[in-house]
This record gives structure tokens, sequence and C-alpha cells, in this order.
């Protein structure tokens, strides 16, 4: 079996050096996915959308990240689909891992406590100041993130994850119940289903204003004091649906921490 | 309204996904309507936008309004739009029927669901269809879309998906079928991915309409380039994976007979068959067939044998099972040399790839009835293996002539469409002048009517009294009425919810069969312009 992987390796290795032989200069700004593809008379066989992207989303949404409005309204409909995703994949570690019941019959995850710590635990109030301390800094920063995703780097997904760490951070100081306390089984396979819906949602609304699945430009009517209704109704709309990514990643960040270090029990743990 | 069809296929059942969500896990009765509802949705979206197809030629639909051509309104003024903007969905004859093939698949196996759930693992049942309906979200999308990598994100959620129904059956084996599964099937999609960054480095475009034309641009310059090469090889590779192509077929046969019935009745007839068309639709749309058959003269060689090796071992290996679902499985492998071979013949009057294309359609079918059936019998009667099937016909009667017809159309008897799809594809194989592949078709078929009449003659005459019920290899299927002769013939046949999907889908494989000169006449208006 080892030699079968070893000459699969290498073929694909070879057929990847091959290929690199008619690369474009590193960092090439005449390349063909910067400025268009030219064939050797130099001809230009078309524009490259990379350069209208650069130059024309200002204008069109007035968002100054450029990323985000490819991630957020070019290209939209993949997003919502990478977020899909992401919600398939806490629903697939649920279906395969949650058991229902007492879990009285398997054993316990963590190991038996030793007594190192004899007069008080101080280890525990030293994790558990700091993460006091920490928690409401790191959720307000991930809300930071989320807010600009459109203005600065950041976004949804990445808001999102720093969201679900900090739910993370305190099952792990402190235990998994009290996370969950805080964070529920039922609310975070709500709000994971929540979050696709104010996607998809969004882009549906839209289509009752006669144009097509997430066409923002449609939601014009609901900026009323903005003197670019279309260009701000684009950008709010990117917020929108950062918003919503942000609200499913969250969630299933969280639900497959409580899933996997539990074993599907949601009772104890790591 | 009309205009808006093509992405209400994919947004139904995604909705239907997010109320099942949000409310199924507080009553489960909700999960089955919605389900239908949903589905139901998309197949009259799918005919609406499929009458049009057949009206006016192929539908575009831009998501977010980018259509190429139009003028954004800016700032400062209105902004032309580029090609390749945004993201395009397109239907034409050839994915329009593969569509409707979907829809009505994936109908019939929510009826065949409904109770099959219910009873095992109850409290999941609203994941369990939440994770239906997203697989159905992304077999429509991918292959509605117009756009190379949303496809790959499709393929994800696709792929997700499936591993996770896989794995939802309580037997261990499953859980290992579908972590092989998971392996292969993200090494698939990662050459895709790597692949259609090559051609993006190359054509600075993901839309398939765009990077053609720029690939074809002054007789093949950039096309000829060798990133564009790796790329394509790159690209075949990762869906010969996800299609389990010869020798890459590993992850199948466990990951689908492990599997609950439901799971690999939606998935048996649908994936293998969708990388198909996806296959065709890179080969057609992004490559383009100059590229492929005329420039690259050789490579359509290699590739017909390895179809030929698929098809000869895949029937050898199907011959040599004893249990019934991963003979189907070893089956599907052949089928998909077939398809394979076909749509790489290049024979210049393309019948090859037509009858791929056809074949897709039909084998969806065969596969559906066939898997249906070894998912009743192994409920109903707790026949998981051959010998267990013997005195079916008297037993079962009306699930067995469902059997008998699937059959039929795999061996390829007329007028099922089994025989028609063999006819075009013998035809691609003479006029393309490759005689092996037209050999290995008329071997798999008579392979076909032994391994199928075998089945016949244990189920009809009964097998030898010491191959009985081996009751220890499925004590999670409780069932104690199959050795029951006093039951009626009500008791002992497969409940209506069974059957209707049984023999809707026996229909639909003697109607394909029936109007398979029009069918592959409007398939061919896309595959030969």
């Amino acid at each position: 079996m080892k030699w079968i992987a070893l000459i699969a390796v290498t073929l694909t290795g070879s057929l990847l050096l091959f290929g690199v032989g008619d690369f474009p200069e590193w960092g090439d700004p005449h390349s063909p996915a910067n400025q268009g593809p030219k064939l050797k008379s130099g001809e230009q066989v078309s524009k490259a959308v990379s350069q209208d992207f650069l130059t024309e989303t200002y204008e069109v949404t007035k968002v100054p990240n450029v990323v985000t409005a490819v991630l957020a309204d070019y290209r939209g409909y993949d997003t919502m689909f990478e977020t899909v995703v992401v919600f398939a994949a806490g629903l697939a570690i649920f279906a395969i891992l949650r058991v229902f019941g007492d879990g009285s019959d398997t054993p316990p995850m963590r190991a038996v406590e030793d007594d190192t710590f004899v007069e008080g635990d101080h280890s525990r109030i030293i994790i558990g100041t700091t993460c006091k301390l920490l928690i409401p800094i790191i959720q307000l920063f991930a809300l930071y993130v989320i807010a600009h995703g459109h203005y600065s780097p950041g976004g949804g997904f990445q808001g999102g994850v720093i969201m679900g760490a900090s739910f993370i951070l305190l099952a792990i100081a402190r235990d998994l119940k009290s996370a969950l306390d805080w964070f529920s089984e039922k609310n975070f396979m709500t709000l994971a289903s929540v979050g696709i819906l104010i996607y998809a949602g969004l882009g549906v609304l839209c289509q009752f204003f006669e144009r097509n699945f997430l066409d923002y430009g449609a939601l014009k009517v609901f900026m009323i004091s903005s003197d670019h209704p279309e260009q701000m109704a684009r950008s709010y709309s990117m917020l929108g649906v950062e918003i919503g990514v942000a609200f499913t990643v969250t969630a299933i960040m969280f639900a497959i921490y409580a899933n996997l270090s539990s074993r599907g029990e949601l009772k104890e743990g790591l | 309204m009309s205009d808006q069809f093509p992405i209400l296929i994919v947004l139904a059942p995604l909705f239907g996904a997010v109320i099942i969500g949000l409310v199924g896990s507080r009553d489960h009765r909700v999960c089955m309507p919605v389900v239908l509802v949903a589905l139901f949705t998309s197949l009259s979206a799918v005919i609406g936008t499929l009458t049009q197809v057949l009206e006016t030629g192929p539908v575009d639909y831009f998501v977010g309004g980018w259509e190429p051509g139009k003028m954004a309104p800016g700032i400062h003024g209105p902004v032309e739009i580029a090609k390749g903007f945004g993201i395009q969905l397109r239907v034409d004859t050839l994915n329009g029927f593969l569509l409707l093939a979907i829809a009505i698949v994936s109908i019939f196996v929510s009826i065949f669901s409904i109770r099959r759930v219910n009873q095992k693992a109850a409290s999941k049942t609203p994941q369990f269809y939440t994770l239906y309906l997203l697989l159905c979200v992304g077999l429509f999308g991918m292959t509605i879309t117009g756009d190379a990598f949303n496809l790959f994100v499709l393929v994800e959620v696709t792929s997700l998906t499936s591993y996770a129904l896989i794995a939802m059956g309580s037997k261990r084996r499953g859980t290992m079928a579908a972590f092989n599964y998971i392996l292969m099937g993200t090494v698939g999609a990662s050459f895709y991915l790597l692949g259609v960054g090559y051609l993006y480095l190359q054509t600075g475009s993901l839309n398939m309409a765009h990077i053609q034309e720029v690939l074809a641009a002054n007789d093949f310059e950039i096309g000829r380039s060798k990133p564009v090469m790796v790329a394509f090889i790159l690209i075949m590779v990762g869906i010969w994976i996800k299609m389990a192509f010869f020798p890459l077929y590993g992850w199948l046969p466990n990951a689908y007979s492990y599997c609950p019935s439901t799971s690999s009745c939606i998935l048996a007839p649908l994936m293998t068959k969708i990388s198909v068309y996806i296959m065709i639709r890179v080969m057609l749309s992004v490559f383009g067939w100059e590229w492929i058959f005329v420039d690259h003269v050789g490579w359509s060689d290699a590739v017909v044998i390895l179809a030929v090796i698929a098809i000869l071992a895949g029937s050898t290996l199907a011959l040599a099972q004893r249990e019934l679902k991963k003979m189907l499985c070893y089956l599907i492998v052949a089928e998909v040399g077939y398809m394979v071979g076909g749509a790489w013949l290049g024979d210049p009057e393309r019948w090859g790839m037509s009858g791929a294309a056809y074949h897709i359609l039909a084998d969806a079918f065969m596969t559906l009835c066939l898997f249906l059936c070894a998912g009743i019998f192994a409920k109903k009667a707790n026949a998981t293996r051959i010998e267990h099937l013997s005195g079916m016909f008297k037993k079962m009667p009306l699930t067995m002539t469902g059997f008998v017809v699937g059959a039929l159309a795999m061996i390829g008897i007329p007028p099922t469409c089994g025989f028609f799809s063999k006819f075009y594809l013998i035809r691609g194989g003479i006029e393309g002048g490759h005689w092996e592949f037209v050999i290995a078709l008329i071997i798999s078929s008579l392979v076909n009517v032994v391994l199928f009449f075998r089945i016949f003659e244990i189920a009809f005459f009964g097998a030898k009294p010491a191959e009985g019920h081996d009751h220890a290899h499925h004590d999670d299927e409780k069932d104690d009425h199959s050795t029951n002769d006093e039951l009626t013939l009500l008791e002992r046949e497969a409940p209506l919810r069974s059957l209707i999907p049984l023999f809707g889908t026996t229909a639909i494989i003697i109607l394909l069969g029936v109007y398979n000169g029009q069918i592959v006449e409007w398939i061919r208006l896309t595959i030969k312009p």
C-alpha cells in the first residue's frame, strides 16, 4: 500500500510541477487573473473580473472592503451555501454523535480529580477570574469584527468563530454545564437555522421587489434618508447577511465543541 | 414570477430544511409535510423551467442581478457589468431533464422513508430530514449552476450531508464506511478545486461559458498552455473519485450498502449520476468538444480503456457478491464505466455522449428501483443476502414485480430504458471505432443476465434449505413476520408507502424507454448544437 501511495504522490507532484512551467510571474500585475487573459500577439481576449471588482465596487456598493463586496454581494450565492455547509457540518455532528438518555453506562470523560490542590482551588480561581474578565471583551471584539466586515477585514465567519470561541472558553474554564446554561442546545440549534433564514430571507425579500434573488439594490425602498439609496441598500444588506452568517457560525462552533467534548451527551465536557 | 423558477428549484428545499430545523424538534410530525411541500415546489419549478427551455432554448438566471452587459447603478452614474461578475444559473435540455429526475427521485424516496425514519432513532428525525433536504439543495444546485466555483461549494454541501446520512445508521460498519468516504470525497473535491484554481489563473474567470470563450480564443492559444492541461486532469480525476470510476471506486460499496435504506435509496441513484453529469458539463461547457477530442486526441482512447476495465471489473465483482446491496453497488461501478466510456467515445455525431446523458436518467431510475426493492426486502422480509430471497415471488409478488422490471432494465431488455441507453452507447462505440467498448457493454449485459436470473431462480423456485436465514447479521431490524406463512398476502406484502414509489419508478423506467427518441433528441439539442 505504501508503494501505491508513493506512486500517487509522485505522479500528483510531477503533474503540479509540470503545470507551474507556464505560470504567470509571481505578483505580476499583467497576469490573466489581474488584467485579463491576453494572446501572445498582445491582443486582449477579455477583461478580468478582478479589475472591475477593484474599480467599481465602491461605485456600485459603497463598501470600501472589496473582499466583502465580492463575498457577500457579487458572489453572495456562494457564501450562502458556505454558510449552509457550516450548518450541515453542525447537523452532521449532531446526527452522528448526539445520544439521548442518562448516559450512565458510559465512563466519565474527566479523569478523577487528584488532590494536588489542597487549600482551595487556586487554579480554578485564577482561570475563572481571567475568563470572567476576558469573555466579555472577546464577545465585544467579535461583534466589532462582524459589524465592521464591510469596512475593514472581518465579517460574519470570523466574528462568528470568535463569538463561538468565547462560549467554548467558558466551557473549558468552568464546565460544559455552565456554558450550556448560557447557551442551551435548543438555543444554538435554533440560532443556526435562524442565521440561514436571515441570509436566504434577505435574498427572497429582494425577489418580492421584482428583482433577482440576492439583488440587494431592490431594498432601496427602506433607505429613506440616504442620498444613494441603492448603494446604501447594498451596503446594509451585506451587513445583514454577515449577521446571518455570524449567527450560524457561532451556534455551530459551540454545537460541534459541545457534542465532541461530551461524546454527544451534553452532560460533562472535558 | 416565471423568470424566478430556476432559483426557486434550489430555494424551496433550502427553506424547507430551515423550517424543519426551527420547528421540527418540537413536533416530529411537521417534518414529512414540509419535505413534500418543498420538493413538490421544486418539481413544479423544474417543470416550469423545462417547458421554457423546450420552447425558447436555454434559460439563464443571474443571481444578484449581475447580468453581463446590463448597467448597474453607481454613485456617479451607471456602470456596465462585465462577464463573469456574478453567479449564473443555466438550464438547458441536458441538465433540465436531470433536474426533473432529481426532483422525482427525491419525492419518491421521501415517500418511501415515511415510516422507516420515524421508527428508528425517532429523536433524530428532524435532523435527518433537514440533512435530506440540504442534500436535495446540493444536488439541484450542482446540476443547475453555470459557475465552476459555485459547483465546488455545492459539491461540499452535497458531500457533507451525504456523509452524515450514511453515518446515521446504527451499524458501526456504516460509520467506518462513511469515514472512508469522507477521506476519498475530500480528496476528490480538493482536486476539483485545485483544477478550478489553475483555470482561474489562466483565464481570470470562474463562469463556465466565459472560461470556454477565453480558452477557445485564437484557435485554443490559451487552451494549449500547460496549466490548463493540468487543470483538466485535476478536475477529471477529482470528479472520477466522486463518481467511483474504476481505480477510484473503493469507497462506494461499503458506503452505500451499510447505510440506512432511505439514505442508500437517495444516494445510490443520484450521487454518482450527478458526478457523471458534471463531467459531461465540464467537458462540453468549460473545455469544449474540440479541445478534448480534436486537440488532445490520445486522451480519449486511454479513458475509454479505463472505462472498459471499469465495466468488466464492476460486473465481475458483482458476480462474486452474495449480499444484494453489495451486488447492486458493484453494478453501479460498472454503470459508471458505461457512462464515462460513452462520454469519451468521441464519435463525430456525438452519439456516445448523448447515450451517456440519456443513461444518466435511465440509470438513476433503474438504480432507484432496485435499491427500493432491496430496502423493502431488508425491512419486510429481513432478506439482505441473495439466498434470503427464496420464495419471494410467492411472499411479495408486487415488490418482486417491481424488482423484475428494474432488473430487466439493468440487463437491457426493450421496452425498458436500459435497452435504449445501451443502444445509443453501442452506436457511439461503433461510430467512434471503439470496439472494445462495444464488446465490454455486451459482456456486461450478459453478466447482468446471469446475476439477475440467478436471483429470479432463487426467488421463484426457492433456495436450498441449508442456506436459510441468518439472523445474526441484522439483529437491529427485528421482524418476525417473514417466516410466518399464515399471514395473508396483504400483510406479507410491502406497505403502500413503499409500493407507490416503487411502481412510480417502474412506470418511469418504461416511459423513458418508450419515449427515448424524443428525449434523446431534446438532449442532443445541447450536446450537438
